[in-house]
């Protein structure tokens, strides 16, 4: 080492001197030193070796509980109070109770579309649970777990999926396009991935502005092969972003299996690629989440840069009720992991094992929970939707002469032809 | 000031202002490809003018993000003929955000800028004018300058306004327009249109570079015709000034729109389609377009595709004795 500063010294002279016009190339010795490209830090190597991507043995996934519920080591344990492990369960049955409800309700014509979190419950309140409630998130669509983590109540969600006169959204998007800005949940776009430059430009201007606040951005495998993917990880990466990225691996994107979506070890071993801090960790596992996002976001803020978490798990459900997934995968397959592996049980013997939880509250809970989502969906079946003026606004912060004008025309072809109209379900 | 100099001259006024404001693109550190952003980042400081990674969705969803987050995101796209792998994020995302989400969420304080239009050598990829594929895009706004002391007050409205805006700079006015700019901020509205020289028996209309040419082409019918031109800068092409053209067309009667973009589905079609709706019976003669070719951006015919002040002479005259 010694040695090549001294040759690199005697070099810098040689060639900046007085004399160095005369020096011929054969006049340098030959260091044995780095590259000096300046678009990489490494060695030289001398043998032709081309590196082997390894999806055999590739990045672990890092657990705390088994799939009784024991905690495996108990270091690992995030030692989470009783209320707040209440809290993680009650949410995820809350969810899947709701999810049944609505899927049944589309199935039986009242909304027109649902799209149900059935065994990503985990991947939801593990990592809601770990971020502060200012935190802003960014999600894709299978993530209505943080909003209810948040508290958001069921009559709003509801609202949003019957687009009826208390959606907060004006009717204007499919059902559970959510959004809450009292509860830092952008509201979800159909396009997939683009939320994730975007997350990083919010985090940016977070950094600027609270350096005490955190972006989190959902997606799934799919999602992370689309382009906006790519420019997401990257710009986190150079432009120092406090932002926790975190991949829900389900298996599927809709009828497409992992092994079509990449070859590689998944979206965690494209982290390194990017210069993220990257992760695996067991998305059914709760505390396995929530101490991956825990710290994760711990770094993000007080680092400024980027962590990206891949959290495995398996989508239960069809992609949504424009799907049936038995074209495409054994009901065996589904069967399993609804059985075997699923957040919920887990949790579930985890709170047994600790005497926080016995077969009366389970069916207390159920019966209670079933009673708060009915309630709320028959308010929701009962609302009016909201006065067809609201079609012409928020396109600009203020309404053009255009759409004033374009306004006027609807209104008049509702006076001479209205009744073709189901005018009679909506307010004035 | 030219042209760039009059960008940096708002761009200067809107960091010191608004300190949530930061400008951001490919190569905006050093100044710019184009120098628009010269001594901003060493007046404001590397976390307010910074280089991103090559990549135009990326950047425009970071600025996005960065105006959903309450700041004020100023992007550039190096050449506006770049700007199509952003174009989900323009029309999907941006446009979109506050209708989505009931105004729950909006990017309003987004502005992008990119240079815009035919230069002498671009060909096709230097020389794009794409206002007709945004034009068709509600939720944005769109704006585009003719001169340095229009395009200071213009892209200050654009920054200022609670609206995604793309502002699209006529780089080849960028050194050659040179005007007296103050230097202290001011604005000038959107969505309206200028009238720039008033006259009673032709409407002209066109945008950026292109209004100087339909000056000369009124300076000429005035002298070899005796022909009075109306000569309009519509400004704002989306949302665009219906009532500025329209009254001038009652007016005069005759309408010639004139833009570099090729003919079919360019922004001239919606002019004409509008106004032949509200001023049909005012209409002595068919409205003309004069427009580039239905063809890529050529490079060594340029000459012969753009537009030109003889194209839009004879395209005058014909109207006149229609």
């Amino acid at each position: 080492m010694a040695a090549m500063v001294a040759l690199r010294a005697l070099r810098w002279r040689l060639l900046s001197g007085p004399r160095a016009a005369r020096r011929r190339l054969s006049d340098f010795p030959v260091p044995e030193e780095k590259p000096q490209f300046p678009g990489a830090s490494a060695e030289f190597a001398d043998r032709l070796e081309f590196i082997q991507p390894n999806v055999i043995s590739g990045i672990p996934v890092y657990r705390v509980m088994d799939r009784q519920g024991h905690v495996l080591s108990p270091d690992q344990d995030p030692q989470l109070p009783q209320e707040a492990v209440l809290k993680l369960y009650r949410t995820m049955t809350l969810l899947n109770t709701m999810d049944r409800i609505l899927y049944e309700s589309q199935r039986q014509g009242r909304i027109s579309f649902y799209m149900t979190n059935y065994g990503e419950e985990g991947t939801h309140v593990g990592s809601a649970a770990a971020l502060d409630a200012s935190d802003l998130v960014f999600g894709q669509y299978r993530e209505a777990g943080v909003l209810m983590y948040r508290g958001y109540p069921l009559d709003l969600f509801m609202a949003q999926c019957y687009g009826n006169a208390s959606d907060t959204a004006k009717g204007r998007q499919m059902p559970v396009h959510y959004g809450c800005r009292e509860r830092h949940f952008v509201t979800i776009s159909s396009p997939l991935a683009t939320q994730i430059p975007q997350a990083v430009g919010a985090a940016y201007a977070i950094k600027r502005s609270d350096g005490n606040r955190a972006v989190i951005c959902y997606f799934g495998e799919g999602a992370a092969s689309e382009g906006d993917a790519h420019a997401g990880f990257n710009f986190a990466a150079t432009l120092e972003c406090p932002i926790v990225f975190f991949c829900r691996n389900n298996g599927y994107a809709i009828s497409t299996p992992t092994s079509e979506q990449y070859r590689g070890d998944g979206i965690a071993a494209r982290g390194p690629g990017y210069g993220l801090l990257s992760i695996r960790v067991d998305g059914n596992d709760v505390f396995a989440v929530y101490n991956a996002t825990r710290e994760a976001r711990r770094r993000a803020v007080a680092e400024n840069q980027p962590v990206l978490i891949e959290a495995m798990t398996y989508r239960i459900g069809h992609h949504s009720t424009s799907d049936d997934s038995s074209a495409y995968r054994s009901v065996d397959e589904v069967n399993y992991w609804d059985k075997q592996d699923h957040p919920i049980s887990r949790l579930r013997h985890y709170m047994v094992n600790r005497g926080w939880w016995d077969e009366e509250q389970e069916k207390g809970w159920r019966k209670s929970s079933r009673k708060m989502v009915m309630e709320a969906f028959e308010e929701a079946e009962r609302k009016p939707k909201p006065s067809p003026q609201l079609l012409f606004s928020d396109v600009y912060r203020e309404l053009p002469p255009h759409l004033r004008r374009q306004r006027a025309a609807l209104e008049r072809h509702l006076q001479l032809y209205g009744e073709h109209y189901p005018l009679e379900h909506f307010e004035k | 000031m030219n042209l760039f100099q009059s960008i940096t001259s708002a761009l200067d006024n809107a960091l010191a202002k608004d300190p949530t404001a930061v400008i951001f693109g490919e190569d905006v550190a050093f100044g710019g490809v184009f120098r628009c952003t010269v001594g901003l980042r060493d007046k404001y400081g590397k976390d307010r003018v910074f280089n991103t990674p090559l990549c135009e969705q990326g950047i425009v969803g970071f600025g996005i993000g960065i105006a959903v987050a309450g700041a004020t995101a100023i992007a550039e796209i190096q050449f506006a003929d770049y700007i199509f792998p952003a174009f989900d994020q323009i029309v999907n995302e941006a446009a979109k955000y506050r209708y989505r989400s009931g105004d729950l969420f909006n990017c309003g304080n987004l502005t992008i800028r990119a240079p815009w239009g035919c230069v002498g050598h671009g060909a096709l990829y230097h020389s794009q004018s794409p206002e007709a594929f945004f034009a068709h895009c509600p939720g944005i706004k769109i704006v585009i300058p003719r001169s340095p002391l229009q395009a200071k007050g213009l892209l200050l409205s654009c920054i200022e306004d609670k609206n995604p805006c793309i502002f699209f700079e006529p780089k080849i006015l960028y050194r050659a327009a040179v005007e007296q700019v103050p230097v202290e901020p001011y604005n000038i509205p959107l969505s309206q249109a200028e009238v720039l020289q008033t006259g009673s028996d032709v409407t002209l209309v066109a945008w950026g570079t292109q209004v100087h040419v339909i000056k000369e082409v009124a300076a000429m019918a005035q002298e070899k015709l005796g022909v009075s031109c109306e000569v309009i800068d519509l400004r704002t092409i989306l949302p665009w000034d219906t009532e500025t053209v329209c009254k001038s067309v009652v007016k005069t009667g005759r309408l010639l729109i004139s833009h570099e973009a090729p003919l079919t589905g360019g922004f001239a079609s919606e002019i004409s389609s509008t106004v032949q709706e509200e001023c049909f019976l005012n209409l002595e003669a068919p409205i003309s377009r004069v427009c580039g070719y239905d063809t890529p951006f050529p490079h060594i015919f340029e000459p012969f595709y753009i537009p030109d002040k003889w194209k839009c002479y004879d395209a005058l005259r014909n109207m006149i004795n229609y």
